[in-house]
């Protein structure tokens, strides 16, 4: 198309980029359309099904900027022809027909034709994209919507669910301890092992042997922490013991040996203390003291100081076992204070009829309890029992009057009796003496 | 066929060629009045070298304008005037049995039909027998009679007319010979202002003289630059589908068609209309065909090829208004503007 001038060229130039504009406008909004349907069910598949691709799900907006790269290769392949251009060109300058003629016969002696200057003058089609690109709006919506949907989470395994639930307590207990500064890291570590293992285990299979692995397990950390409790209270009664032996022993030499002894018992409490790693936050001096590299002060100054350090240190420790008490209620155990006795006139299960039996045992949510247990440092102690309680005569309810007198031969079996007498009395006999709702079994056994 | 590599006609020559063309509308326009469509269609066909078919209700210049045409032209021309009992030898000549030297021998007198422009006024009136003797000589330009056939003089064109009422005692044309006119023209009534000039300038209805205007061998050049006119490929695809499209079986035919129309044209109605077209494009000076051209000429070309069904004529349908609805629907390219786009 050299020969022709070169406004026209110019001219057919244009139209053909407004018409690959155009194409790939009636192209791509089909491609657009379906790219981002996909998305929408990808999204919408994702957001039930695979939680873990939440955060790239935002990426799938991209998907119709995707689907214009087959969208292009396949305006490249509808491309407008020049030939087909230049036939467009002159249908829309009137469809004279002396451009296609001068395409084909490349002849110059017609460029100065009128008809050439209005193919130069040539109105571009208008671009009208709003009508092709409308059909791109449902399926944004689409896309939209499934975006906005809450990302649901995988339901887990019912095994996973009932393996964290028998060992939930545990780790709060854990937590609780380390937070109390209770637990040494060695401790910690092991049982965060042994708690990893009672999980494992239970995630595998869950029957008693779960739940009694995770009850044993908070038996030995119970038993731990008391144990850590009567080093302490050990510790704080052998100071308290050798403070006043130490007081009675400056004057009196029978005192001092009394001292030593006490000391001995505090050196000891102490290193118990130590070995459970209660001191772990203890100020050096208590640290040496317990460690034997210092002995106890003799002097009573030096003794006063100790007696203060040690008392403050073992206060604190108390307090942190005073939170122990709520610890203990996580641990399930049973506490006989949420279960007062009414004047000693009721048992533990609330009807006032101890042995009785019944389902008076708490809330049905409630943690289970497994008797009295008394915590390791209260162990051996007496505790008063409900007193007893003898049943009325009157509730008993006669479930068969038999008539006649008793037979001396006893019958092999209730069913025989039964048989037995209900055809001599009469199915009446038995039937006066049921409640209606027990009816129906009394009958079913019988007719066996 | 003609060659790519070949160049346009010059502007000079095509303007040469448009000029004498024009001093032939000229000489029309001045005998026949407010006919100026008329008069281009039937020097369109004229310069094709096809044959016209011109159909109006009496006294509106069908016969004028053709004997107007042969003044201007100073061709040979005859008139016939079909009447129900006119024979085919009084068309085309007969044998007549003559003594000469002593001898009797047939002679042939030459009818009518040899000569370069005939007007066959009111054909219809004609027979179907007499009808046909015109088939061989507006296709072949040649006449046989006792089985000699002799060549009818070059240029050769049939101007026939005939009246769209008063049809009692007529033979509607049959199919296969309006197949042969290239054009068809409907001669509609003339408008007020035509008919107060005509009343200013003709006592008694008496046409202007006419002094011829072009030559025989004008008439050549102008034929020879009406084959020289270039037809490009786009504009021959767009003919071929208009007449593919006038068949109610292709996929492309509209609705019109399919419902009215009983069968399509022929490809002679695509040849009539690329030819047409060249003597169209070369009246309005232009070296080439376009669609234009293809536009104009495409109801008088194909309006009569049509062959409607009794549907059209009880809907009111006739031939050029399904034409009209296939130029509305066939797009002159054939793979026009995507859907974004939109025509200024």
């Amino acid at each position: 198309m050299d020969h022709l001038p070169v406004a026209v060229r110019s001219a057919l130039r244009r139209l053909a980029r407004r018409l690959a504009v155009g194409v790939f406008l009636d192209v791509w909004p089909p491609w657009a359309v379906g790219s981002l349907l996909l998305a929408g069910v990808v999204a919408l598949v994702c957001r039930l099904l695979v939680p873990a691709a939440a955060p790239v799900l935002a990426w799938l907006w991209l998907a119709p900027i995707l689907a214009a790269l087959p969208a292009l290769a396949l305006c490249a392949l509808r491309a407008y022809r020049p030939e087909q251009v230049l036939a467009i060109a002159d249908s829309l300058s009137g469809g004279h027909g002396l451009l296609l003629a001068l395409a084909e016969r490349r002849d110059t002696s017609w460029s100065a034709s009128p008809l050439l200057e209005r193919i130069a003058a040539l109105p571009m089609p208008r671009l009208q994209p709003l009508r092709r690109l409308s059909i791109l709006v449902p399926a944004l919506a689409f896309l939209w919507a499934a975006l906005l949907l809450p990302q649901r989470e995988a339901p887990r395994a019912a095994q996973a669910v009932l393996a964290d639930q028998v060992v939930n307590e545990l780790a709060a207990t854990i937590v609780a301890l380390k937070t109390n500064d209770l637990i040494t890291p060695e401790e910690e570590k092991k049982l965060e092992e042994e708690l990893e293992r009672v999980r494992k285990s239970a995630s595998e299979r869950v029957d008693s042997s779960s739940w009694e692995a995770a009850d044993a397990l908070k038996e030995r950390v119970a038993a731990d922490v008391a144990e850590k409790r009567d080093a302490l209270k050990w510790a704080q009664e052998s100071l308290a013991r050798y403070a006043a032996a130490a007081q009675a022993g400056a004057n009196d030499p029978a005192g001092e040996v009394a001292a030593a002894g006490e000391g001995a018992e505090l050196m000891k409490a102490l290193s118990k203390l130590a070995e459970s790693g209660m001191l772990s936050n203890a100020p050096a001096s208590l640290k040496a003291l317990a460690a034997g590299r210092v002995a106890l002060p003799a002097d009573a100054e030096s003794l006063r100081r100790l007696q203060s350090t040690l008392a403050e240190f073992l206060g604190e420790q108390s307090e942190k076992f005073g939170d122990l008490a709520a610890l203990g209620k996580e641990f399930g155990r049973f506490d006989p204070a949420e279960f007062p006795l009414e004047s000693g006139s009721t048992g533990f299960d609330g009807d006032a009829n101890p042995g009785n039996g019944g389902v008076s045992r708490g809330r049905a949510d409630a943690p289970l309890t497994w008797g009295r247990e008394a915590l390791p440092f209260d162990r051996f102690k007496a505790q008063p029992l409900p007193p007893g309680h003898v049943r009325n005569p009157d509730d008993w309810a006669p479930m068969v009057v038999m008539p006649g007198t008793p037979s001396e031969q006893p019958q092999s079996s209730a069913t025989g009796a039964a048989r037995t007498y209900a055809a001599g009395a009469g199915q009446e006999a038995w039937r006066r003496t049921l409640a209606p709702r027990h009816q129906s079994a009394v009958r079913k056994y019988f007719e066996k | 066929m003609p060659n790519e590599s070949e160049t346009l006609q010059s502007p000079g020559t095509v303007a040469d060629a448009q000029a004498s063309i024009g001093r032939l509308v000229g000489e029309l326009r001045r005998v026949i009045l407010g006919k100026e469509q008329t008069i281009d269609e039937v020097v369109a066909a004229l310069l094709a070298r096809g044959h016209v078919l011109l159909e109006g209700l009496p006294g509106l210049g069908k016969t004028e304008l053709v004997k107007a045409l042969s003044r201007a032209l100073s061709l040979g021309f005859r008139r016939i005037q079909f009447t129900p009992d006119l024979l085919p030898t009084d068309i085309t000549g007969s044998h007549i049995l003559q003594e000469r030297d002593g001898r009797k021998d047939f002679t042939f007198h030459p009818g009518p039909v040899f000569t370069n422009l005939l007007l066959a006024d009111e054909i219809n009136r004609a027979s179907p027998k007499t009808q046909a003797a015109l088939l061989e000589a507006m296709q072949e330009r040649r006449v046989t009679t006792f089985g000699e056939t002799r060549e009818l003089p070059a240029p050769f064109f049939v101007m026939a007319t005939q009246n769209p009422i008063e049809l009692e005692g007529t033979y509607p044309l049959p199919e296969a010979q309006l197949d042969r006119f290239m054009f068809k023209v409907e001669i509609s009534g003339v408008e007020r202002p035509v008919l107060e000039e005509i009343l200013l300038t003709r006592v008694h209805g008496e046409p202007p003289a006419l002094e011829p205007v072009l030559a025989p061998h004008d008439l050549g050049a102008l034929f020879a630059a009406v084959d020289a006119v270039h037809m490009p490929r786009a504009v021959a695809s767009y003919i071929a589908r208009l007449v593919a499209a006038s068949h109610p079986s292709s996929a492309e035919s509209p609705e019109a068609v399919r419902t009215f129309v009983k069968y399509g044209s022929s490809p002679r109605g695509a040849i009539a209309i690329g030819a047409a077209s060249r003597g169209m494009a070369l009246l309005r000076g232009k070296p080439n065909v376009g669609f234009d051209e293809v536009r104009r000429v495409a109801a008088p070309a194909l309006a009569h090829r049509l062959v409607l069904d009794y549907a059209a004529k009880l809907e009111g349908w006739d031939g050029r208004r399904v034409v009209a609805a296939l130029l509305e629907s066939v797009p002159e390219v054939e793979r026009g503007l995507p859907q974004t786009l939109a025509a200024r």
